[in-house]
Parts: C-alpha cells; structure tokens; sequence
C-alpha cells in the first residue's frame, strides 16, 4: 500500500466576516490522500475548495481537526517549513504569484530561499522553465508575459522546488487551449514520472476525468467522491452541486436513453467514436 | 457600419529591446447588432484589439471608425463613447475601488452625467441584471463580496451606462459550470431582446460556437480567419496550429465522418450530436 501524504481528521475551518459574523467554509472534513495519487477538486464557487487547499500548505490553520502532511501537523508552527517544503501551491492569479523583474529570477527566487547552491539552481531553473514553454522567455521581465504565460511562470516557479506534492487552485482559468493542455500535460508528467502528488482544483469538468479520484466539494463538506466514471455517470447530481458532466459522458448517457448500448466506462471522444463506428 | 478598423497596427514599447508588434495591419467591421467571438491563442493580440475599439489604446498607425467618424481625426468624446463601447475586463473583481456598490455600480453613469433617480433606476437595473438584489446589496462595500459578486458588481457597473455595445473580455474565467451557463444565457438574452452589440473574447470554444454569429479569429497580431463558426470549426488542424482548438463535440462528429459515416459535422451542442447521431444511426439501420 502506498502511504499517506495528506492526512486530514475533521477538519473545520471559519472566515471572519467585517461584521464579526464567521462563514463555515470548510466543515468537518476528512480525508486521506496517498503518495503520488492525482486528486480533482471539484465543486461549486463558494464550496470551499480553495479553503481547503490553502489548509494544505498552513497558509491558514484548521479552527478544529487536524491537518498532516507526510506526519507534519500544520498547526505545528516549527512544522511549517518542512510542509512548505512538500507542499507547493499554484494560484489562481498568476500576478500575484509574480515576485523578481526577469523570468529566471522569478524561479531563483524560491530556490534561493531553499538555500540551493548557485549551480544547482541554474540548473533547475531551466529544466523548470523546459518543463513550462518558457525557456526561451529566460530573461524577459514577467510583467510583460502574458497571462498564460504568467501562469506556467508560476508553475515553473513552484515546481522548481522539486515538492512532494502540488496544490494547483484552477491553474488554467485563464489559458489558451495549447496553453491549458501544456500546463496540464507538465502537471501530468510530473505526477506519472516523478510521483509527485497533484490536488487540481478545477472548473473544468474535462480535466477532472484524468484525476485518479475526483472529490466533489459542496458547501463545505465532501458531497461525492470516487473515480471520474463513477462520479460522471449520472449517479451524482452534479447540476445541483453547480457542476455538469462533461460533453462526452453526457452525449454517452443521452444516446443510451435513445437506446444505444455504449459502455459506462466511456470518457472520450476516441473511446466513443470507436463505439458508435463500430457499433453498426 | 458601426465599428470599422482600417489597417491597425500596435507596438508596445516601440524603440526598445522590449517592442512587440502585438497587432499588424489588421482590418475588420463590426455592425450594429453582431454578436462576435474573438479568439486567438494567449498573446496573439485579441485584448489590445478590443481596447482600441473604444479608444483605450491609440493605433501606432490605421483608423478606427465608428459609425462612419475616424475616432482619432475627429474630436471623439472618449468618456462618452467608453460608455457607448463599454469593456468588462478580465478579471473586472480587481477593480472594485469605491465604498459602497451603489457608487461603483453608479460611477459610469455618473460620469457621463446621469443624476438623482435616473441614476438609481440604472443602478437598479444593473444590479437586477445580475441577480443582486439591489437593498440587499446597495450600501455594502464592494471588498465584503465574494469573488462571483464582485464580478458581478463590475457587470452591472458596465450595464448601468446602458452601452450600444459590450465587450467582454474573458468573462467567465473562474466560474463554475453552471454559473458561467447561467451568465451565457444573460448575455445571450442582451444580444436577442436588448439588441446590444457583444463582441466576446474567450478561450473558450465550446462557448463561443453556441453564442457567436462571426467569429474573429488571430495569431501572433494577425487577423487570420474569420467567418460564422460552422465555417471557422471545420478547420480543426489550421486552429491547432495556432493554439486553438475545436469544440469537444464538433471533434466527435468530425471523427465519425472520417471513419466514413454520412453525417454532419457543423454541430457545437451534446442536444444536436444526440440527434445527429441518432438519425444518421436510424437510416444506417433502416
């Protein structure tokens, strides 16, 4: 069995509101999340998805429960460093993720935060911005990226870092097509040939049919969780949790309910078009 | 024609190491009513289009006309006609700046004069538009929002200035599913019974081949294709090569046909795919 990464128990957390009212936003959660497992977070605005992420890495503290990263309790204040060490974030915004004036620099600046020799440091960087599309940006100032650009930057940045675990909080709302599959193509790689653990918050139903688990949020607790073809298959309902099912499972489900026979198990366009071809 | 650009061309930081030609020699016309897509990889200068359209950005060289007066040459009043072209940002929550949301949602019409009860009445509106209740929301300050509200305080803060046209740059980002479909729909609703011009820049591709009646399509500050979307999808390798892509259902069909099926392959929607797919299955059987 493979061992537990993120270990969370009961895990509750409030937002103070300006007129001292609190808002439950994440609420007695627990999970368990293995090494190298790729988990998708999905779930409407407001359901606490980004809460919870930010629980992952102690940006914030859990009110209640307990968070763990590889047996480091996050409201363990000495704790804290080894867990930002496993645990890198992406957010949604890259320019707030923006810190030095050239595109190396930008990744430098995590590394040399590390206390990572000048070498190795070079060395990361390029092979971070490989990995991202942006070798060739090495020495452009981030600001006049543009925003997709900005966001592999970020990628790069964190991943540079050789973490154990990435916390992505909708990396590719803002990208171009070509831009959100390379960004989801890194993020992949690093998870199949690295085993480094990936919690992908996401809008897009797409994306979350390649997690090994998805994990639907809603208001602030777990409302469904399981393999992409169990979580599409029209058992959940996700239009009630601000979700849909993607095109493929959804055009799969409305031809069996004209008839046609087509596998649960379908989740592509390549999988379907087989079928349907080969099916007459 | 309403909106004309002749020729633009843009240059960011001309004369230094840093120039880039984000637009070149680019012509197009818009008129009164279209509803328009824009797409184009990260970068290939859709957003420093929009912005000339209501003279945010000055052309390095070329013309923008607007209704038949070159917006440049002619003594254009920009404050009023950024309320007559108005533009959602990206990520338009980041510009929340007053105290209450009856002054942000308020500040456009303000600015072009608007007082007193005719005011209220467009904040009303605005705020309707998006479904905040206008009591409920009208003293609270912009900062106490969610994220989804202030984004759409900024909407009701363009649709407060009652424009012609709206353009709107990448507004769904960030929304879940079903809020982006219900604000499709909104926006959908705007162009059919409120006749307002939408020029609609996204990334999105499955969107906007439902929503657009042309489509503008550019690589690298050029303009390189445009036509109705049916057109436009059946050039799946010209738009990959250039970042984009084709709707994920468009693809299905398009590879159905391939495998030698008789079927068609302009369609954007799982509702007509299901149809499709179950006709072209009932004469193959029949």
């Amino acid at each position: 069995m493979r061992s537990v990464l993120l270990d969370l128990k009961n895990v509750t957390f409030d937002y103070i509101l300006e007129d001292k009212q609190s808002l439950r936003a994440v609420n007695g959660l627990s999970l368990q999340v293995e090494e190298g497992e790729y988990i998708a977070l999905i779930g409407p605005n407001g359901s606490g998805k980004s809460t919870l992420a930010r629980l992952l890495n102690a940006l914030i503290i859990p009110l209640s429960g307990e968070v763990k990263v590889d047996g480091y309790a996050t409201k363990v204040e000495e704790h804290r460093w080894e867990i930002r060490r496993r645990v890198g974030m992406v957010f949604q915004n890259p320019d707030n993720q923006i810190v030095a004036t050239t595109v190396q620099e930008d990744v430098a600046f995590g590394l040399e935060n590390l206390g990572i020799e000048t070498s190795e440091i070079l060395k990361r960087i390029t092979e971070a911005l490989d990995r991202v599309g942006l070798r060739a940006y090495a020495e452009h100032a981030p600001h006049l990226l543009s925003g997709g650009q900005k966001q592999r930057l970020a990628i790069a940045g964190v991943i540079a870092m050789r973490p154990r675990c990435l916390v992505l909080d909708e990396p590719t709302a803002m990208l171009d097509p070509r831009g959100r599959k390379e960004v989801l193509d890194t993020i992949h790689s690093m998870n199949r040939q690295e085993n480094i653990t990936v919690v992908h918050i996401t809008h897009f139903m797409e994306e979350a049919l390649q997690a090994d688990r998805v994990i639907v949020m809603n208001r602030g607790e777990i409302a469904a969780m399981g393999k992409p073809e169990t979580i599409f298959n029209g058992s959940t309902d996700l239009h009630l949790l601000g979700l849909e099912v993607p095109p493929i499972p959804r055009l799969a489900e409305m031809l069996r309910a004209q008839g046609l026979t087509i596998p649960m198990n379908v989740l592509g366009a390549d999988d379907l078009v087989s079928y349907l071809c080969s099916s007459k | 024609m309403f909106i004309e650009v002749k020729n633009l061309s843009h240059v960011y930081m001309p004369g230094t190491p840093f120039q880039v030609n984000a637009l070149t020699e680019v012509s197009l016309g818009i008129e009164r009513g279209e509803f328009i897509g824009v797409i184009g990889e990260t970068g290939s200068g859709k957003s420093t289009l929009v912005q000339h359209l209501n003279g945010l950005l000055k052309p390095t060289s070329g013309e923008i006309w607007i209704e038949g007066r070159n917006l440049w040459s002619s003594k254009t009043d920009l404050r009023k006609l950024r309320s007559r072209i108005a533009l959602l940002f990206q990520y338009p929550e980041h510009q929340l700046f007053e105290e209450t949301v009856f002054k942000d949602v308020a500040f456009g019409p303000r600015n072009m004069g608007v007082q007193g009860k005719e005011l209220e009445e467009r904040v009303r509106y605005g705020l309707e538009w998006v479904e905040l209740d206008y009591l409920t929301y009208c003293k609270r300050s912009p900062f106490s929002l969610s994220g989804g509200e202030k984004r759409r305080v900024a909407m009701a803060g363009i649709l407060s200035m009652y424009p012609e046209a709206i353009i709107l740059d990448e507004p769904t980002a960030g929304m879940d599913p079903v809020s982006r479909k219900h604000f499709l729909a909104r926006v959908k609703r705007l162009h059919r019974e409120e006749k307002a011009t939408i020029i609609f820049v996204t990334h999105n591709m499955e969107d906007i081949a439902l929503l657009a009646e042309r489509l503008f399509v550019f690589a690298a500050g050029k303009l390189v294709l445009q036509g109705r979307p049916a057109e436009i999808f059946q050039s799946k390798e010209t738009l990959e090569a250039i970042g984009l892509g084709i709707p994920v259902v468009t693809d299905l069909m398009q590879k159905i046909h391939r495998k030698g099926k008789m079927i068609r392959t302009d369609i954007f929607s799982v509702e007509d795919a299901c149809r499709e797919i179950m006709r072209s299955y009932r004469e193959g059987v029949g």
